[in-house]
């Protein structure tokens, strides 16, 4: 049943990327950059980490993505429908074809560990959150922070303005 | 997660040095607007705190998030200049390859982590012996890995094919950033890449031969570096191409790993932090007083102001590596190490490059000394900016004469890692 689901979803997933890469149109890119995303948050419902899928949804699915759109809508109004024009997708087939020939073999031979859901529920990503991991968690809003007071310096300054 | 040991600490006065320097030279400075001075000052602390943890992070997820706040920080910071353009073009290219060698090296991670089922660096250093002792793992994998984090590090230590986001960067950014990245970056990235590489993968490196990969990278990074600082005419550019090279130089010593050669990793490091201090000191004095930043700027300067002009010569030859002076030094005990280990072509290399640096560093000495320039008045300095010159001079001139104590500490610092 989830080897059901499973193929369902890598289908959406693999098709709203190759679509990601290939469609001309910028618009349709992010959309299916969007279906894409939301896949993946179905991969981890398959897989029982039910906040992951949460924050999936609401973080790619709902800003991530928007902000994408928001930026082509204020930035690219004359050239909407044809600004994809790579030549060079042959020799980008060619790598990313061989990125995959050899990290097939690799999870063939190699047992990927770390599949067992240790702590997933809620309180546990809280629990963890806090005690493991407090430290990449503190980290993680000094990154927050420095982004936002470098927004506000690049943005904020105007021709002359005292 | 985080480990406080005393090579993390070797690192973070490193850090601290550049940081203060960087203060120093950012009052002194005529570029910045005295509008955003607060935000500015702020980012340069939150910059440092991230490398603090860059020098100390032992999980890969630490390790990413820590140069990431390095790398935002430091986007923000080379686009600092809000209207001039060529920051916003340095803060621009430097997003673009900073995102995307990040986005590399995260991919590198995930592909290790799930190999090996952790993220701390000891136990994938254990699980990877194990794994190669019983084999059940694919090595192209592994090495495939090993090449995607190594685009991340690569990035942040501007080694070939990594490096062409530096001299746009270090050419747009206000001159005491350029300092700090070119000096303090480069360390953060040193300390980021023993601790993944001798700590973490020194275990597969008995059926990976990736030792030859980082020895071809630093031979490109000191060629590619020297060959293009050969025509440069801004020397803040010149600078950026010459702190690529070095950064080639570090990597020689970091081929084999051998405690030799990381120790002369760590000398180098702060030799080379008082030698490109300094010169940049020297660039920004001249870029407020002159307005140049062109060596056609640097003309007459053996007249007009003396001191300055000898300080810089001082540098200048530190940084090609011509005895009695510290980059001598440096250069002696990375050779060394690098020889010990019987690479001879690296070392080689390394020795021609050095002398064809010779040529585009004398080119400034010789506008400072042999040419005069239509403008004869000689300037004046703050006793203050002196004195901080005299504090990059005195140890340029005497590391390289008497350099045991650093020879020592780094030993020290190294012990710990080793164990």
């Amino acid at each position: 049943m989830s080897v059901a689901l499973f193929i369902v979803l890598a289908v959406f997933i693999l098709g709203g990327g190759l679509a990601v890469v290939v469609t001309r149109n910028v618009v349709q890119a992010a959309l299916a950059l969007l279906v894409s995303l939301v896949a993946v948050a179905g991969i981890y419902l398959v897989l029982y980490a039910e906040f992951l899928a949460l924050v999936q949804v609401l973080i790619y699915g709902g800003a991530i993505v928007i902000v994408l759109i928001f930026a082509i809508m204020l930035t690219r109004n004359a050239e909407y429908p044809r600004t994809s024009d790579n030549r060079q997708w042959p020799l980008a087939a060619l790598a990313a074809l061989g990125l995959l020939g050899v990290l097939v073999p690799s999870f063939l031979i190699n047992a990927v560990r770390g599949t067992e859901p240790s702590n997933a529920s809620f309180t546990g990503i809280g629990e963890s959150l806090f005690t493991t991991w407090a430290v990449p968690f503190e980290v993680a809003s000094l990154v927050l922070l420095v982004a936002l007071i470098g927004a506000i310096i690049i943005a904020r300054s105007g021709p002359g303005e005292n | 997660m985080v480990r406080l040991d005393s090579f993390a600490v070797f690192f973070k006065i490193i850090i601290s040095a550049a940081t203060a320097a960087t203060i120093l030279f950012s009052v002194r400075s005529a570029e910045l607007d005295p509008e955003t001075k607060g935000e500015y000052y702020a980012l340069l602390l939150a910059v440092t705190l991230g490398m603090y943890l860059m020098a100390s992070s032992t999980h890969l997820l630490m390790i990413y998030l820590s140069l990431e706040t390095v790398s935002l920080t430091s986007y923000i910071l080379a686009g600092f200049l809000t209207h001039s353009p060529r920051s916003s073009e340095a803060a621009f290219k430097y997003i673009t390859f900073g995102a995307i060698s990040s986005g590399t090296m995260l991919f590198g991670i995930s592909l290790l982590f799930g190999m090996t089922g952790t993220g701390d660096i000891m136990l994938i250093s254990s699980r990877l012996g194990e794994m190669f002792s019983q084999g059940d793992v694919y090595p192209l994998a592994v090495l495939l890995s090993i090449t995607f984090i190594l685009a991340g590090v690569g990035y942040k230590i501007a080694s070939v094919p990594f490096h062409m986001w530096s001299p746009d960067v270090y050419e747009g950014a206000p001159i005491p950033i350029t300092a700090f990245l070119s000096v303090a970056s480069k360390s953060a990235g040193f300390a980021m890449f023993i601790r993944l590489f001798y700590s973490g993968f020194k275990s597969a490196d008995a059926s990976i031969d990736w030792s030859l990969m980082l020895a071809v990278v630093s031979a490109l990074t000191m060629t590619v570096g020297n060959l293009a600082a050969l025509p440069q005419q801004n020397v803040k550019r010149l600078l950026a191409y010459s702190s690529i090279s070095h950064g080639g130089f570090l990597l020689m010593g970091g081929v084999l790993l051998t405690s030799e050669g990381l120790q002369a990793i760590l000398i180098y490091l702060v030799i080379y932090l008082f030698m490109n201090l300094g010169a940049f000191f020297v660039v920004i004095l001249i870029a407020n007083e002159v307005g140049s930043e062109t060596i056609d700027g640097y003309r007459g300067l053996g007249s007009r102001a003396p001191l300055i002009a000898v300080s810089m010569a001082i540098f200048l030859f530190s940084l090609t590596g011509l005895p009695p002076l510290a980059g001598f030094a440096g250069k002696w005990i990375l050779f060394a190490a690098v020889i010990k280990e019987k690479l001879y072509w690296l070392a080689i290399i390394g020795l021609l490059n050095s002398v064809v640096a010779l040529y585009y560093y004398v080119r400034i000495v010789k506008a400072m000394f042999l040419e005069t320039s239509d403008d004869t008045e000689s300037l004046s300095f703050s006793p203050g900016s002196l004195v901080l010159l005299l504090v990059f001079v005195v140890p340029t001139l005497l590391l390289g004469i008497y350099w045991n104590p650093l020879y020592e500490l780094s030993r020290v610092s190294l012990g710990k890692l080793m164990g």
